[in-house]
């Protein structure tokens, strides 16, 4: 799972100038951080679906992703 | 007793008149008809023109599906019959989306349409009612232009689809909502007279009463335009005063929040919206910078790139700014910057048979002091930068229309807008470029930019629409819609008394871009030098019978021109256009590598008057030293300027020539290290006297927390919180022989190492000091820390064509902004009869103290880029203290002898050209000469002869006169052409 997020997933994310890092998969559930433009991002929602669908289409297992936001301090308000 | 906020809850008339605009909106489509055979296949693109796809075969899009994913590309199409009762009428085909899209129709490059626009015109491009439209369209997260708040709400990678639609428009409508937009951007500024705002808001008030909005009528809008035209436009007892040209342009970053593989169909957006705009307004004029651009359209799109240059010959189309893309101004080289204006101007002269006299460079970070010497040799009579006037943080910069003297004393026109270069055209945008305009004296009107940018888009038809009512409203000042090529010559041509800056021009602000990203400007360091040495080499073979590589070193040359662009160099980008530029710089390195070819035992001096008597590194396997993780040894070449020679590896092993105790003893110096790597004394006995005050050689780590320009900025206050490094393994002695010791330290923080090594050499007084770090860190700002004992308030700085003297005291508030400034191989700070010099090969910014200088090493930003330096990086610097001042003590050659390498080839070249810097030696771009550009980087003057017969030409290559010598002056660039025959008895 790390390995999916890191070559498939990261690439595309960080095209749109945001960053997603892998921090845990457990029982089904993948943790994941979002930084740089995703941090704030108001409809981060569709993306996370997208990733959901994403790594069920590839790899045929239904995950739910946990998405933490990780701003940096200037939007950190 | 308490005090009780009174809120009114009823109404205002303003608000009521918002509202009522509002529903208004809602009637500019007379009719509207859904088209519902979208199909859609999403994308990611790989490279330019190539995209990797997610879906086999196209499926359905229906209103509300969703579409695009991040970083994504779609490709949508639709057969469709527009229906009968729109034929006849100007038909639009509309879709309001987040994304930027270019628009097919029946084949036909129709358009474009994004978060700024949400229709096209459909009628030239249809012969019946049934249409084919083709959509390519590239979703990013981050809008063109975050000034649009329209664009805001809808920012994502996931995007709903909300349809999209043939229609046909109530032109009564929209014409009274143009109106309305109009007077109610001046009655909601206070540019403008209260008393005004007032009348507008009522008689907007009386207008808007005579349409009943549950049943709107044709009458009743054409009867509210009527009042507005008699009682606001027709009503000229407000007076406004001053004079703004409106120049229509799009500001197009080649690469930023979106890799420069996009930038290719974002300029065909903008370029297609921009030609449609002309169709329909025959008086609109648009200026576009950046020769590429055009290059991509050609490369891509030839179609469109036909009746680009009917437009172009037409005068509607203006190609403006002569370089090859908009550089960052403070990095790249005098060369680089003179290649940007060379490929620049020949692509305009081959391709639309014209000649670019601007130098357009909106929103670069600075500019320096050698730029009007290269423009004006370049054919270029005007320079035109906003940044100064309006991101400046401490001071005003003091014109906007202005004569700049470089540092030869060159002079050029210069426009400092006083205003932002991107603007909607809106009135109090313009009221406020006139209020700011300080040299109303000179009698020059102002220049407003008006277009959506940063990634394109440019203007729209509300803006022209705005633009055509401006001259209704008497209390705007007088506008007119020029070309860009008027408004210089009209303001500046005829115009006495210009005000002089003498100087660079620096921003006070964006400090950072000369630190942010370390690599990229290692690369860019290495490879200028390297493209300078493979082209002398070219040329010597040439000279020997075989063929030049012209093509391969002009596209390899466009490339790091291309990564030279103002948000790459910079680092001020997302995580992808880093490892592009990354991947760019390696492909050039080996084609570069391909074409010096070097081999032999011996080693070529590209340079010319310094014979390489310097303590030089040589690779050799078999070599005893470590450096920069190659084997190799210290030598002191001696080899002849642009001759070639062996190099000896030092025989002696004898380490006897240090002595390492409480103090480390050499020949020439006594020195104190502290267990950091810092220097306590460095007591130098050939010329007794002590060099180290303060802090010398003193690593520092600073909080850097500049907000949201985070890669760009540096703050005054930077200095205020320290982290402190831990001592891992103090400093030692790790490795000596005959001619060079190392000293090495290992210094750490929770997150990362860094290991620094200080070389001391037997028969040289240089120092250098090789770091070898790994960077982990966040908002961190490396600087290793010079506090000198020599008494002055001035540090001189290479340019790259001569150098610069900055103050170091603190008086003025210009002196206090400059902080942080920008330098190129060295720095020096001196007194009479001795100073000390930091030479490096690949950083560029210092921080300016009054008793110190700071070499920035590293940055750890995380906006636009969270993985920004994160990583592996060594890099040297070499301390240089000396005897008489920097010049006498040729701190220049030292500096390129640290930057240019040897080759390893056997040439000779038997040309001489006293103390000026060989910087090129080329083939002429017409293959007919060999160009030869010289530079004088000390600030002297003297005649060039001994040559023979040469042609002196512009930087563009283009003959001026013959010349058997040549009087230059103080930091003159020179370029000359010499028939490449007449060289063959020179080698």
């Amino acid at each position: 799972m790390e390995k999916y997020i890191n070559e498939i997933i990261r690439p595309k994310i960080q095209g749109d100038g945001g960053e997603i890092l892998f921090d845990s998969y457990d029982g089904g559930t993948l943790t994941v951080i979002m930084k740089g433009e995703c941090s704030k991002c108001l409809i981060l929602d569709r993306c996370i679906h997208w990733i959901e669908g994403q790594i069920e289409t590839s790899t045929g297992k239904k995950v739910t992703v946990n998405a933490i936001r990780k701003k940096p301090f200037f939007w950190d308000t | 007793m308490a005090h009780i906020e009174v809120v009114r809850r009823s109404m205002r008339p303003e608000e009521y008149t918002d509202l009522r605009f509002g529903w208004l909106k809602r009637h500019i489509y007379e009719d509207k008809t859904e088209i519902t055979t979208f199909k859609i296949r999403e994308a990611r693109q790989t490279a330019e023109m190539q995209f990797e796809f997610y879906d086999n075969e196209p499926r359905d899009l229906k209103r509300g599906d969703m579409y695009f994913s991040p970083d994504g590309t779609a490709f949508i199409e639709a057969d469709a019959v527009i229906p009968e009762k729109y034929m006849g009428r100007e038909i639009r085909f509309s879709l309001k989306t987040a994304a930027e899209m270019i628009i097919k129709i029946n084949g036909k490059y129709a358009g474009g349409i994004d978060p700024n626009r949400e229709s096209i015109v459909i009628n030239p491009f249809i012969s019946s009612q049934n249409v084919h439209i083709e959509i390519v369209s590239y979703n990013r997260s981050k809008p063109d232009d975050e000034r649009n708040p329209e664009s805001l709400s809808v920012r994502g990678c996931r995007q709903i689809f909300e349809g999209g639609y043939f229609g046909v428009v109530n032109d009564a409508v929209q014409s009274l909502v143009y109106d309305i937009e109009l007077l109610l951007n001046a009655a909601k500024s206070d540019c403008f007279n209260e008393d005004l705002r007032h009348h507008i808001n009522l008689e907007l008030d009386k207008a808007l009463n005579y349409i009943d909005f549950d049943n709107v009528k044709n009458e009743d809008v054409l009867l509210a335009a009527e009042h507005i035209e008699k009682h606001i436009f027709t009503d000229k007892r407000y007076k406004g005063n001053g004079r703004v040209a409106l120049i229509a342009h799009s500001h197009l970053d080649i690469a930023y929040y979106w890799r420069r593989i996009h930038a290719v169909q974002k300029n065909l957006r903008t370029v297609l919206i921009q030609m449609r705009l002309m169709d329909k307004y025959p008086d609109f004029r648009y200026a576009h910078t950046q020769a590429y651009t055009y290059e991509t359209v050609e490369k891509y799109y030839p179609e469109v790139f036909e009746e680009l240059k009917e437009k172009i010959k037409n005068g509607s189309f203006e190609p403006v700014g002569i370089m090859y893309v908009e550089p960052d101004c403070n990095v790249p080289s005098a060369e680089s910057l003179i290649r940007q204006c060379l490929y620049g101007q020949n692509y305009y002269r081959e391709k639309f048979g014209i000649e670019v006299d601007t130098c357009w460079l909106p929103d670069v970070f600075g500019n320096s002091w050698i730029l009007p010497q290269i423009l004006k040799k370049s054919g270029v009579k005007y320079f035109v930068s906003n940044k100064m006037s309006t991101w400046n943080d401490t001071n005003r910069f003091p014109h906007n229309n202005f004569i700049w003297k470089g540092i030869d004393g060159s002079e050029v026109y210069a426009c400092v807008p006083p205003t932002h270069f991107i603007s909607w055209n809106m009135p109090d945008q313009i009221q406020k470029n006139w209020d700011a305009f300080q040299d109303k004296d000179t009698d020059t009107e102002t220049l407003q930019m008006f277009g959506y940018g940063d990634g394109g888009s440019g203007v729209t038809e509300e803006m022209i629409e705005l633009m055509h009512r401006f001259d209704k409203l008497s209390v705007m000042p007088e506008t007119r819609h020029i070309t860009a090529k008027e408004y210089l010559a009209d303001n500046f041509n005829a115009t006495k008394n210009l005000p002089v800056w003498d100087g660079e021009l620096y921003l006070e602000m964006h400090r950072g871009t000369f630190t942010t990203k370390s690599d990229i400007k290692k690369w860019n360091r290495e490879l200028e030098y390297k493209f300078r040495n493979a082209e002398i080499v070219s040329v010597l073979r040439m000279l020997r019978g075989e063929d030049y590589p012209a093509e391969k070193l002009r596209d390899a040359y466009k490339k790091l021109l291309i990564n030279q662009f103002h948000d790459i160099l910079p680092g001020s980008h997302i995580t992808p256009v880093c490892r592009d530029a990354i991947a760019d710089y390696i492909e050039i390195n080996e084609k570069l590598d391909g074409i010096l070819n070097e081999s032999g035992d011996k080693y070529f001096n590209s340079l010319n008057d310094i014979s390489r008597k310097s303590i030089t590194f040589i690779e050799d396997e078999n070599g005893d030293v470590t450096r920069l993780g190659k084997r190799g040894y210290f030598t002191y070449p001696y080899i002849d300027p642009l001759s070639s020679g062996t190099v000896q590896k030092p025989v002696g092993d004898d380490t006897g020539w240090i002595s390492v105790g409480e103090t480390v003893e050499t020949a020439q110096y006594s020195i104190k290290f502290n267990s950091d790597g810092s220097i306590s004394k460095l007591y130098d006995k050939y010329i007794e006297r002590e060099w180290v005050k303060g802090n010398f050689n003193k690593l520092h780590l600073y909080y850097d927390y500049p907000g949201v320009y985070d890669a760009w900025d540096i703050l005054p206050n930077y200095k205020d919180k320290e982290e402190y490094l831990t001592v891992e393994v103090p400093i030692h002695l790790t490795f000596v022989n005959g001619d060079v010791a190392e000293f090495t330290t290992v210094l750490s923080t929770e997150n990362s190492s860094w290991k620094m090594i200080t070389r001391l050499f037997k028969l040289s007084g240089n120092i250098e000091v090789e770091n070898i770090v790994d960077w982990n860190e966040k908002h961190r700002l490396a600087k290793v820390e010079f506090a000198p004992d020599i008494l002055t308030r001035e540090v001189v700085c290479d340019t790259s064509a001569g150098y610069i003297k900055r103050e170091m005291n603190k008086n003025t508030t210009w002196q206090q902004a400059r902080f942080e400034v920008c330098h190129h191989k060295w720095f020096d700070i001196g007194e009479t009869g001795a100073g000390l010099a930091v030479i490096n090969n690949g950083k560029y910014g210092i921080g300016v103290e009054p008793d110190s200088i700071s070499l920035s090493l590293l940055r750890a930003t995380e906006r636009p880029d969270p993985t920004s330096d994160i990583g592996h990086h060594e890099f040297t610097y070499l301390i240089v203290p000396h005897s008489g001042d920097f010049v006498e003590a040729e701190i220049n050659n030292i500096a390129l002898e640290y930057n240019v390498p040897l080759i390893k080839a056997d040439f000779k070249l038997d040309m001489q050209f006293g103390e000026l810097y060989l910087q090129s030696m080329k083939l002429s771009e017409d293959g007919k000469n060999v160009i030869i550009r010289l530079s004088e980087q000390n600030g002297k003057r003297g005649i060039l002869s001994g040559i023979g017969e040469f042609s002196v030409t512009d930087m563009t290559e283009k003959y001026l006169y013959s010349a058997t010598e040549y009087k230059y002056t103080p930091f003159e660039i020179i370029t000359i052409a010499i028939d490449a025959s007449c060289l063959k008895d020179k080698i």
